[in-house]
């Protein structure tokens, strides 16, 4: 070995440091293999000092250090060690409670005038719906998709509808297949909606609003036979949820669309981000008010029968969201 | 090279890897720019095709044990494995990368990971946003594409347009982010591995004559080469202590006396160096060049490459 005094500076340098960075790079490894939690008090600390360390090593070899398998060592290390350094420190329950505690009901209680926007889109389509069809049943085979209602178009009898809606016995008469079948499809429609959003608000508007036709139009061909308050028990049980949960998807979209079309002093880009804090917050509303609505749809909507129970337990499910939405995570003055 | 001698194809590569060089760096809060090179759409999709047989796996297995119950009916089947690989890929993705700090299996198998755009910390916000936006971008369409029989053509050809949109955007950004990145503010890097070898200038070349040193250099035999040169070089004697059969011996030992002359005619070294002491020579050669370069580097003089004298004067 070469004596101290006859190395060049940059070969003093590495030498009075490998150590210290060959350390760092076990403590790294540890902490990639079993994640920070793994280490030691003494050993997390040297981890922190000793990345920061590294950084400043880089720093000064890239000013005076030509060997390039030194920097590239350095770059790779220091990199690493950010890596587990910069770790999310969060543990998933704190996550969870935090969630359902403060900052959904907060971000629902920001985004008010899309959720707002979102009914509106689906009322209108509604209203549209229910008066086109009672202009001209005709109406009810362009809103509704193919086979989404099943037998229940226009030219079924009043009795077969009522039969429908009061079944105790679901698996007879498919119902519970339907059930499954328009849960996936509002699913899928809440989540389109939501995405959607992005691009301008037009789609998502359009088709929450066209969701709204079709709901307006199978709405009115039970009202023409008069089952309108029978059939309003039949949805209520878990379209209060379900119908909510897509009109809030909406309110997201609409909120992503918003920051697209005025992102005001902030690029488009950095809009869209700042939008899809609250909007993000949205969508896992809605999806849990689904989940919700798949439950109720399981089990409520076949086990109760009489109609004033299932108008109860509709409203009163939505009830419920409402103070979740208004008194959740509001700070104690 | 100059700027006017260059073609328009070649100003346009060049941009394009100085954009890419900007795009792989990453500045944390300490403030020294580290470098991670931006993972390329095909391993992301490598990984992202591991993730998906191993969610796919789960749902089997599950579907296998309810089968074994005895509680699958024929006509609940379809749907309810829809249902369940929905109800695992979904948790996976955002748990997985929240738990293990970026990475899901898949990408920890192609030694990838997520990394914030601005440098600081993951946040459990953008992982969730970046994975629920891919079930947005990629599977919903993509289902809708593979049971392409049930749907009608129009919804067929929006589905193929909107999944080939997906593809596009992370092509179209240096970045690589898709849609979901864009939002979370995140992207994919490479794992970097770091190895440390051995410093060159530590091991002083013994194998010439004992005692008196085999070669010297003058100082202005020093001034022609750059760092490029130099780190070439280096490349070069890392490769000598490789183990080589007899024909890659010979191509070497061959190479290596070429280097040396070339060396010998630029710099106007006149003494013969012996074939079998070329090595040495070069060794020797690249410690006084390293030390002589570094030591105008510290007095402000970089030296790129063996052009900077033409680029002084350009000045």
């Amino acid at each position: 070995m070469a004596d101290e005094s006859a190395l060049m500076r940059s070969a003093r340098f590495r030498q009075e440091r490998e150590g210290d960075w060959q350390r760092l790079e076990e403590l790294v490894t540890k902490a990639e293999k079993g994640g920070v939690q793994s280490l030691t008090f003494a050993q997390s600390r040297d981890l922190a000092s000793l990345y920061r360390q590294a950084t400043t090593s880089l720093a000064i070899a890239r000013e005076i250090s030509l060997d390039k398998a030194l920097l590239a060592y350095l770059e790779a290390l220091a990199a690493r060690a950010y890596l587990s350094v910069y770790a999310p420190q969060e543990s998933l329950g704190g996550l969870l409670g935090r969630f359902f505690t403060t900052s959904a009901p907060q971000a629902m209680r920001r985004c008010w005038p899309f959720i707002l926007a979102g009914f509106a889109c689906m009322g209108l389509g509604f209203l549209v719906g229910y008066l086109l069809y009672l202009e001209n049943s005709e109406w009810f085979y362009v809103f509704m998709p193919q086979g989404l209602a099943g037998d229940r178009g226009p030219d079924a009898s009043t009795g077969y509808l009522r039969s429908v809606i009061y079944d105790d016995d679901p698996s007879t008469s498919g119902l519970g297949a339907f059930a499954s079948f328009l849960f996936s499809h509002n699913t899928r429609i809440a989540i389109f909606v939501f995405g959607l959003g992005a691009f301008a608000c037009a789609p998502a508007a359009m088709l929450t609003f066209y969701n709204g036709l079709a709901f307006g139009a199978f709405y009115a061909v039970h009202v023409d036979r008069g089952l309108g308050w029978d059939i309003g028990g039949w949805l209520s049980v878990h379209g209060v949820t379900e119908l909510s949960a897509i009109c809030i998807a909406c309110g997201g979209g609409l909120r992503l669309g918003f920051a697209v079309l005025f992102p005001g002093q902030n690029t488009r880009r950095e809009a869209l981000r700042v939008a899809g804090r609250d909007a993000l917050k949205l969508a896992l509303v809605a999806a849990l008010m689904l989940l919700a609505a798949a439950l109720l749809e399981g089990f409520a909507r076949q086990l109760v029968q009489d109609i004033t129970a299932r108008y109860v337990i509709g409203w009163g499910v939505g009830a419920l969201w409402l103070a979740w939405f208004v008194l959740g995570g509001r700070r104690r003055t | 090279m100059s700027a006017a001698t260059m073609t328009r194809r070649e100003r346009r590569k060049a941009k394009r890897a100085a954009r890419e060089a900007n795009a792989a760096r990453v500045m944390p809060p300490e403030g020294v720019p580290l470098q991670l090179a931006i993972a390329s759409v095909g391993v992301r999709m490598g990984a992202q095709i591991v993730d998906i047989l191993i969610t796919f796996a789960a749902a089997i297995a599950i579907l296998v044990l309810l089968g074994m119950a005895g509680l699958l009916g024929i006509t609940s089947f379809q749907g309810l494995a829809a249902l369940l690989f929905f109800a695992i890929r979904v948790p996976y993705y955002v748990l997985a990368e929240l738990v293990w700090n970026g990475q899901t299996l898949g990408k920890k198998f192609m030694k990838i990971k997520v990394v914030s755009h601005d440098g600081g910390p993951l946040t459990a916000h953008a992982l969730v946003l970046r994975n629920l936006m891919k079930e947005a971008e990629i599977f919903l369409p993509g289902t809708l594409l593979l049971t392409v029989q049930v749907v009608d053509p129009v919804s067929a050809w929006i589905s193929t347009a909107w999944v080939a949109m997906a593809f596009a955007i992370p092509l179209s950004n240096a970045y690589r982010q898709r849609l979901g990145d864009m939002l979370a503010g995140t992207h994919v890097v490479h794992l970097p591995v770091p190895i440390l070898l051995k410093d060159l200038a530590r091991e002083s070349p013994r194998a010439g004559p004992a005692k008196k040193p085999a070669f010297a250099f003058l100082a202005h035999q020093l001034d022609h080469y750059g760092a490029y040169e130099l780190q070439t070089l280096e490349t070069v004697l890392r490769a000598q202590d490789q183990r080589m059969d007899q024909g890659h011996y010979k191509r070497n030992q061959a190479t290596v006396v070429s280097i040396v002359d070339k060396i010998r005619r630029k710099i106007g070294y006149a003494d013969v160096v012996k074939p079998d002491e070329a090595v040495t020579f070069l060794r020797t050669f690249y410690n006084a060049q390293r030390a002589h370069l570094e030591q105008r580097q510290i007095f402000g003089d970089r030296r790129r490459d063996k052009f900077h004298d033409a680029q002084k004067d350009e000045a």
